[in-house]
């Protein structure tokens, strides 16, 4: 992979980790848009199209309410698609996701850290901000904002170093059988977490029959094709 | 009180102040969380006041100080609060009243985006695309995604703004709109049907290259995986599951030689 394509990947994973939180929240940092865009960077669409889905479903798992602390599956679906894009078609699935998940929890723990280091800036700020210096907030914004982007990429390269590493030492190390386990765990867990997490969403009430309803139907139309 | 210009005269304030709030997170923290981001944005809507109340601007920066504090509630509907506390500092409501309409919007605002948006928008339109995706669509399945869904963000930031301009301090007024209380009754079901019908098919789409052993495998570990986070909620998350999972995979993998 040229340094070009692993510069643009850095970009575009900056821009996804923005996403998340700070601005503007317009859903790039989905995993299934940031997956299939990685993918189309790299040449590789189908690619970035099944991890992108494959992180979608682990995203399920997760509501990103007020202060709750979560994974960060963003630039991890990046890092993901850059690991699995060496390793042909679905041989690719089990060692993307393993770089993306580790990713993911680096991420998460990324933003905890910037939000303790916003708090530290607020304190530092806080006479100016109580004296009402509009210079001073949007000082502050604009340093939370930076230091997001900052944060963004560095998750991002430590993403793409992690899936050089795998694909240079991982890829080749296991047997067929143990690639199609890893593959399996990979698909098991994400259709296990997304499943999880939506009935979480759905609750007890008329929507389970919704989504009841929905699996039939989902069901059908797959048996069809 | 200053002279309020309407919402079609202030349309340029409102338009600075909507850019600002796709920020509003920007410098999100522990202390004041998204008080910050809200304090920005509102300033825009403060700069009437910057000649009133003696030459250094008093009513002007005390308005600003009080936007800064303490606020936490959906990104997207943010807006309500902001316009709805520039208003009310317009109008000449009393510093104390403007700080207990700021506190009492931050649940109702975060409770109705969660359930509109997080639990409703977000993964209805997130879930038409893994359709999308699943019965061969591609990228333009993506695309669609990412309009479809900004058409009703950047639509219900633009509503909440206006709408808390123009209500104020009444701005509880706003949050019983039929069509508001509607789209928040049809949502749940909505993305509860959609996704339902989605997990097959994207089960069909990323289980297309198993076959034999792999497939019962799969089976095996889709259900065995839902039951330990359905039963372990409280510890276990995907995240570790599928890290879990990862790691034993490569373990039977290796051996299996």
């Amino acid at each position: 992979m040229s340094l070009e394509v692993q510069l643009l990947l850095l970009a575009w994973g900056t821009l996804v980790g923005l996403d998340l939180v700070s601005v503007p929240q317009m859903m790039i940092a989905r995993p299934l848009v940031a997956g299939s865009i990685a993918g189309a960077m790299l040449g590789d669409v189908a690619t970035g199209l099944q991890l992108g889905v494959l992180f979608e479903l682990f995203q399920y798992d997760i509501l990103p309410m007020g202060a709750t602390r979560y994974p960060e599956y963003g630039p991890a679906t990046v890092a993901a698609v850059s690991a699995a894009h060496a390793a042909t078609g679905t041989l690719g699935l089990g060692l993307g996701a393993l770089v993306g998940l580790i990713t993911g929890m680096v991420g998460g723990l990324s933003l905890h850290g910037l939000r303790q280091l916003n708090t530290r800036a607020v304190r530092r700020a806080a006479a100016a901000l109580e004296a009402g210096d509009p210079r001073v907030l949007e000082r502050v914004h604009a340093a939370g904002i930076l230091r997001d982007a900052v944060r963004a990429a560095v998750v991002t390269a430590l993403g793409l170093v992690l899936a050089q590493v795998a694909r240079a030492y991982l890829a080749g190390a296991l047997p067929p059988h143990g690639v199609a386990l890893l593959n399996v765990a990979a698909v098991g867990a994400a259709l296990a977490a997304g499943t999880a997490g939506t009935l979480r969403l759905v609750g007890r009430g008329p929507g389970l029959r919704w989504f009841a309803a929905g699996v039939v139907g989902g069901t059908v139309v797959a048996w069809l094709r | 009180m200053s002279s309020l210009p309407s919402p079609t005269r202030a349309r340029p304030r409102l338009v600075r102040s909507l850019l600002r709030l796709f920020t509003v997170q920007g410098s999100w923290n522990y202390e004041r969380m998204q008080g910050i981001g809200i304090g920005v944005a509102e300033e825009a809507l403060l700069r009437d006041l910057r000649t009133e109340g003696g030459a250094d601007g008093v009513a002007y920066r005390a308005a600003v100080a009080r936007g800064a504090r303490f606020f936490n509630a959906h990104p997207y509907l943010c807006g309500l609060a902001v316009g709805a506390a520039a208003r009310a500092e317009h109008d000449g409501v009393p510093p104390e009243q403007v700080e207990r309409l700021r506190t009492a919007l931050c649940g109702p605002l975060g409770s109705l985006g969660d359930r509109l948006v997080w639990a409703g928008w977000l993964p209805f339109t997130s879930g038409l695309a893994l359709i999308g995706v699943a019965l061969g669509l591609g990228l333009p399945a993506i695309l669609g995604f990412v309009v479809v869904y900004n058409v009703g963000h950047v639509a219900l930031r633009w509503w909440a703004l206006r709408a808390g301009w123009t209500y104020g301090a009444r701005v509880a007024q706003a949050l019983r709109e039929p069509l508001l209380q509607r789209a928040t009754a049809l949502s749940g079901p909505a993305m509860a049907l959609v996704i339902g019908a989605a997990l097959p098919l994207v089960a069909q789409y990323l289980s297309g290259a198993f076959f034999g052993w792999a497939r019962v495998a799969l089976a095996g570990v889709v259900a065995g995986g839902f039951a330990l986070l359905w039963w372990q909620r409280a510890r276990l998350t995907g995240l570790r599951l599928g890290l879990a999972l990862l790691a034993v995979a490569a373990l039977a993998g290796w051996l299996w030689l």
